[in-house]
C-alpha cells in the first residue's frame, strides 16, 4: 500500500491506515489526521526529508519517518 | 438547559440585560476559569482585547512554563481567568500541554472556556469532546468568525449550542467583536445550577464505560457519578496520567482487570489496534458531523497563506530565503542594538564616576561605583540586543514563519540529532548566549531543547569578539585575520553540532525525536501583543538574569579589589608623587594596578588554579584572565590589559598586542583561543540557563562540561602544535 512518502506535492489521498506508534500517533489523531480523512502534500523539501501535507483545513509538517507510516488509498 | 445557550435563552450573552438580571439574584464572589485551546487559535489575542483586565505573568510552579492571568471585576464578581499553555488533546506531548492537562485535571476550576478556530473547527473539537468528558461548566468560544465570513460562510451558533449543551460566543479578537461577551457568559454559566454538557458514544463504548464507572464509585475518591465517568473514559483512552492516579488505588486491582477485558474486547469489535484509536475515531466522526452541520462555507482555492508559501518554503528557494531572514534579523540584531549599548554603557560609566566624586570616599564608594554600576550597567547594555532579537523571534513566531523554518532545517538538523527549529536560537547564540537560551523555549520537546542549550554556549557570542581579534592580530600577522576570525566562528558551530550528536547518541539515546509540527496559516501580528511580549520580556530578563549577575559580578568585584594592601598603595603613591616624568607615572599606576591584582584574593585563585592550565602553556595571568572571562567576556581582554600592566586598554592598542606577542608563547595563545571558544558561557548566560532548566542533574552537567571539554581540547591542541615544532 502506499504511503504519503510516495505521493507528489499536490497529490491528494484519503488515510487508510496508521502504522505510526505513540506519541506520534496520537499527536497526528489529535492534528485531525486518522483513518477516511482526506489529504493534500502541498510541498516537501528537496531532499524530500520533512513533508508538508494538508488535512481538514491544517497544514501539518512530517518527517519521512512519519510520512511513511502513514498509509494512503487513492481518493474514489 | 444551560444558562445562556439553548433554544429558550439562546443568545442571552450577546444580550446585556438578560445577563445582569441572573447575575443580581446569585451569590458574588470570586470565579476560577480556565482558558483552553490548541495552539495559534488566537486565545492570547482574545486576552488582549478584553476590556478592564489585568494581566498577571509568572510561571507555572516547578516548571519554567509561562503563566498568564487575567483578572476582570464585572457586576461585583472578580473572575481571575488563567490562560493555559495551547493542548492539542489530553494525550499530552509538550511540557506545556502536560501542564495545561494537568491544571485541567487538578485544579478546581468553575468554569471552563474553550477557544476555538473558525477555520479549522473540526480538528478543533476533538479536544472539546475530550473537554466535555470532564462533565464541568463550559463555553465555547469560536474565534476568527470574520474569516469565515470573508468567505461568504456562516456558523450556526444555535445549532453547535444545541447539539453540544454549552453556550458558543462567536468572536473575532481581531475586530474585538464578541470578546466583552465571555465574560458576561462567564458568570451566567456560573451561576447555572445545571451542567447538560454531555457527549454520548457508540453503545458498545458507552456501556463500557458505565461498567467501569460503577467500579470506580466503589472508591471512596470517585463517588461522583461525573468525574467517576470521567476518569472511565481517560482509563479507557489509555491515559497514562489517570491510570498512575489510580494505580495506588485499593480500587485499582478490580479496574484493572475489567479494563483488561473492555481493551481486548473493545478492539476486536472495532477492528482496532487500540482503544484510542477508537475514542479517536469516534470523536473525529462527531466532530466532522458538528462541522457539517454548524458551518457553511465553500472550501478555499488557494488562500493567500499558500500562494505566499510558493514562494517561502519552494524546494529550491525556500531555504536561501529563509537563510536571507536569519541574517538580516543578525545583523538588525546587532546594527540596531548597537546604538542604545553604548549610550547606556556611558550612561553607566558617567553616573558612576559622578557618583565616586560627589560621595565620600570609602567602600561604599568603591562598591557601588566600581561593584554594582558597572555590573548593573553590563546587564542593562545587553537589553537592546536582546529586544531586537525578540522582537524579530517574535515577529517570525507570530506571523507563522517560524515553523516553515523548522520545516526547512529540520532535514539538516536531523544529522546531527537537532530538530529543525533549533537552528534558530543557534543562530541568535552568535549574537547573545542570553537571548538564545530563552530562545530555546520555542522548542517544545524537553530533550531537543535540553540538547540545543546544552551546544548554544559554541556558537561563539558578540562579546568573546574582542578576545579573538586581540589575539588573532598578535599571532597571525602573516594571514588575513578575517579568514581566521571567520574559521574560529564556523569551527565553534560545527564543534557543538558534532557535540550535538554525541550527546543525541550517548544520553539520549533511543528513537530520533518525533517531528509531527502544525504549519499555521501566515496572521498579520497583533502590535498590542508584540509590544505586551516585549514588555514581558523585559521584565523578565531584567529581573531573573538582573539579580543573578549584579551578585555575580559583585563577587568577581569583591574578590579583585580585596584584600586591601594599603601599604602597598602607600609605598607606590610615595614613588608615583617623586617622579616628574608622566609616562613613568602612568607606568607605577599599571605597576600598582597589577600588583594589587596579584595579591588580591582574585590573584590567589588565579595562582592556585595556575597548575590546571599550566599543561596548556598558561601562567597564571591567562588563568585569571580565562577564570574572570566567566564574568563575562569582555573581562577577558581588560584583565589581561591590566595584568600586562597596561592602563585602559582595548583590543586595538598596539602596546597590549605586543606585549601578549612577547609574553605568550604562539601555542599557548591557541590553547587560549580554544577555550574561550568551548568554556563556559558569562554569568547572565549561566544565571539564564539555570532558570530555564530546573532539573540539577543538567545544571551541574551544563556547568562542568564544556570546561572539561575545553580543557582538553586545548591540550590536545597544545600538543600537536609541540610535535609540529610549534
Amino acid at each position: 500500500m502506499k504511503n504519503i512518502s510516495d505521493l507528489k506535492i499536490d497529490e491528494e489521498a484519503i488515510v487508510a491506515k496508521m502504522i505510526a506508534k505513540e506519541p506520534v500517533k496520537g499527536r497526528l489523531l489529535s492534528m485531525g489526521i486518522v483513518k477516511g480523512a482526506k489529504i493534500k502534500v502541498v510541498a516537501h523539501t528537496l531532499a524530500r526529508q520533512t513533508w508538508d501535507i494538508l488535512s481538514d483545513n491544517t497544514k501539518v509538517a512530517l518527517r519521512e519517518e512519519e510520512a511513511r507510516c502513514i498509509l494512503v488509498e487513492e481518493t474514489k | 438547559m444551560h444558562p445562556c445557550g439553548g433554544d429558550k435563552m439562546s443568545g442571552c450573552c450577546g444580550n446585556k440585560t438578560n445577563c445582569e438580571k441572573s447575575t443580581i439574584k446569585a451569590e458574588k464572589g470570586e470565579i476560577k476559569v480556565a482558558i483552553v485551546g490548541q495552539p495559534n487559535v488566537g486565545k492570547s489575542s482574545i486576552i488582549n482585547a478584553l476590556s478592564n483586565a489585568k494581566l498577571h505573568v509568572g510561571n507555572f510552579s516547578g516548571v519554567t512554563v509561562e503563566k498568564k492571568e487575567v483578572y476582570v471585576k464585572k457586576n461585583g464578581y472578580d473572575v481571575l481567568m488563567t490562560d493555559l499553555p495551547g493542548i492539542y488533546a489530553f494525550n499530552a506531548y509538550t511540557p506545556e500541554e502536560q501542564v495545561a492537562k494537568d491544571f485541567l485535571i487538578k485544579e478546581d476550576c468553575d468554569v471552563i472556556v474553550n477557544v476555538v478556530d473558525a477555520n479549522t473547527l473540526s480538528r478543533n473539537l476533538i479536544f472539546t469532546l475530550q473537554l466535555l468528558d470532564m462533565h464541568k461548566k463550559m463555553i465555547l468560544v469560536i474565534n476568527m468568525v470574520d474569516e469565515i465570513e470573508k468567505r461568504d460562510g456562516k456558523i450556526n451558533k444555535k445549532r453547535i449550542e444545541k447539539l453540544l449543551g454549552v453556550p458558543v460566543i462567536l468572536t473575532s479578537a481581531k475586530q474585538n467583536r464578541g470578546v466583552d461577551e465571555i465574560i458576561d457568559c462567564i458568570i451566567d454559566t456560573y451561576n447555572a445550577h445545571i451542567v447538560k454538557n454531555k457527549i454520548y458514544y457508540n453503545e458498545k463504548i458507552e456501556q463500557r464505560i458505565e461498567d467501569l464507572a460503577k467500579i470506580l464509585q466503589k472508591s471512596q475518591h470517585f463517588r461522583d457519578k461525573d468525574y467517576s465517568r470521567f476518569i472511565a473514559i481517560r482509563l479507557l483512552d489509555r491515559d497514562e496520567n489517570i491510570y498512575k492516579i489510580i494505580h495506588d488505588l485499593p480500587i485499582f486491582i478490580e479496574a484493572h482487570k475489567a479494563l483488561e477485558k473492555m481493551y481486548a474486547k473493545l478492539e476486536a469489535e472495532f477492528d482496532e489496534d487500540s482503544t484510542t484509536d477508537i475514542l479517536a475515531n469516534e470523536r473525529v466522526a462527531i466532530a466532522r458531523n458538528l462541522q457539517m452541520e454548524a458551518i457553511d462555507v465553500k472550501e478555499e482555492e488557494e488562500s493567500l497563506s499558500e500562494k505566499i508559501d510558493n514562494f517561502l518554503i519552494h524546494p529550491i528557494l525556500g531555504l536561501p530565503i529563509f537563510l536571507f531572514f536569519m541574517w538580516a534579523l543578525f545583523q538588525l540584531t546587532f546594527v540596531l542594538g548597537n546604538y542604545p549599548m553604548n549610550v547606556i554603557s556611558s550612561i553607566f560609566s558617567e553616573t558612576s564616576a559622578f557618583l565616586a566624586d560627589l560621595l565620600p570616599k570609602g567602600v561604599f564608594n568603591s562598591v557601588l561605583t566600581d561593584g554594582i554600576l558597572p555590573a548593573v550597567g553590563a546587564i542593562v547594555m545587553f537589553l537592546p540586543n536582546i529586544l531586537v532579537l525578540f522582537l524579530g523571534l517574535n515577529l517570525l513566531e507570530q506571523t507563522g514563519y517560524m515553523s516553515r523554518a523548522a520545516y526547512l532545517m529540520d532535514g539538516f538538523m536531523k544529522r546531527f540529532g537537532l530538530q529543525g527549529k533549533a537552528f534558530v536560537p543557534l543562530v541568535s547564540g552568535f549574537g547573545c548566549t542570553v537571548p538564545a537560551y530563552m530562545a530555546a523555549r520555542t522548542l517544545k520537546n524537553p530533550k531537543d531543547r535540553i540538547i540545543t542549550m546544552l551546544v548554544l554556549g559554541f556558537m561563539s557570542c558578540g562579546a568573546r569578539l574582542p578576545i579573538y581579534v586581540l589575539l588573532v592580530s598578535a599571532f597571525f600577522t602573516n594571514e588575513n585575520p578575517g579568514n581566521i576570525l571567520f574559521f574560529i566562528y564556523i569551527g565553534g558551530a560545527i564543534l557543538g553540532l558534532i557535540v550535538a550528536k554525541i550527546l543525541r547518541t550517548v544520553l539520549f539515546r533511543g528513537e530520533p525525536e518525533p517531528f509531527v509540527m502544525e504549519i499555521p496559516p501566515y496572521r498579520f501580528p497583533s502590535f498590542k501583543a508584540l509590544g505586551m511580549d516585549l514588555w514581558i520580556k523585559t521584565k523578565m530578563f531584567l529581573k531573573k538574569a538582573g539579580s543573578f549577575i549584579a551578585i555575580a559580578a559583585m563577587i568577581i568585584w569583591f574578590l579583585s579589589a580585596y584584600p586591601a594592601n594599603d601599604d602597598m598603595v602607600q609605598k607606590y603613591n610615595a614613588k608615583i608623587e617623586q617622579t616628574s616624568s608622566v609616562q613613568q607615572k602612568e607606568q607605577l599606576k599599571n605597576d600598582l594596578n597589577s600588583k594589587l591584582l596579584e595579591n588580591s584574593y582574585l590573584g590567589s585563585v588565579g595562582k592556585f588554579i595556575e597548575p590546571v592550565f599550566a599543561p596548556l602553556g598558561m601562567d597564571w595571568r591567562l588563568s585569571v584572565a580565562v577564570v574572570a572571562g566567566l564574568s563575562a567576556k569582555e573581562v577577558v581582554v581588560s584583565t589581561l590589559g591590566t595584568l600586562y600592566s597596561m592602563g585602559g586598554v582595548n583590543e586595538t592598542n598596539k602596546g597590549l598586542i605586543e606585549k601578549i606577542r612577547a609574553n605568550v608563547d604562539f601555542k599557548a595563545a591557541i590553547a587560549l583561543i580554544i577555550i574561550i571558544m568551548i568554556y563556559s558561557p558569562c554569568l547572565a548566560a549561566m544565571g539564564t540557563f539555570y532558570a530555564e532548566v530546573p532539573q540539577w542533574a543538567w545544571r551541574v552537567f551544563y556547568t562542568i562540561y564544556p570546561n572539561v571539554v575545553a580543557w582538553l581540547m586545548a591540550f590536545g591542541a597544545y600538543k600537536t602544535l609541540a610535535l609540529m615544532g610549534y
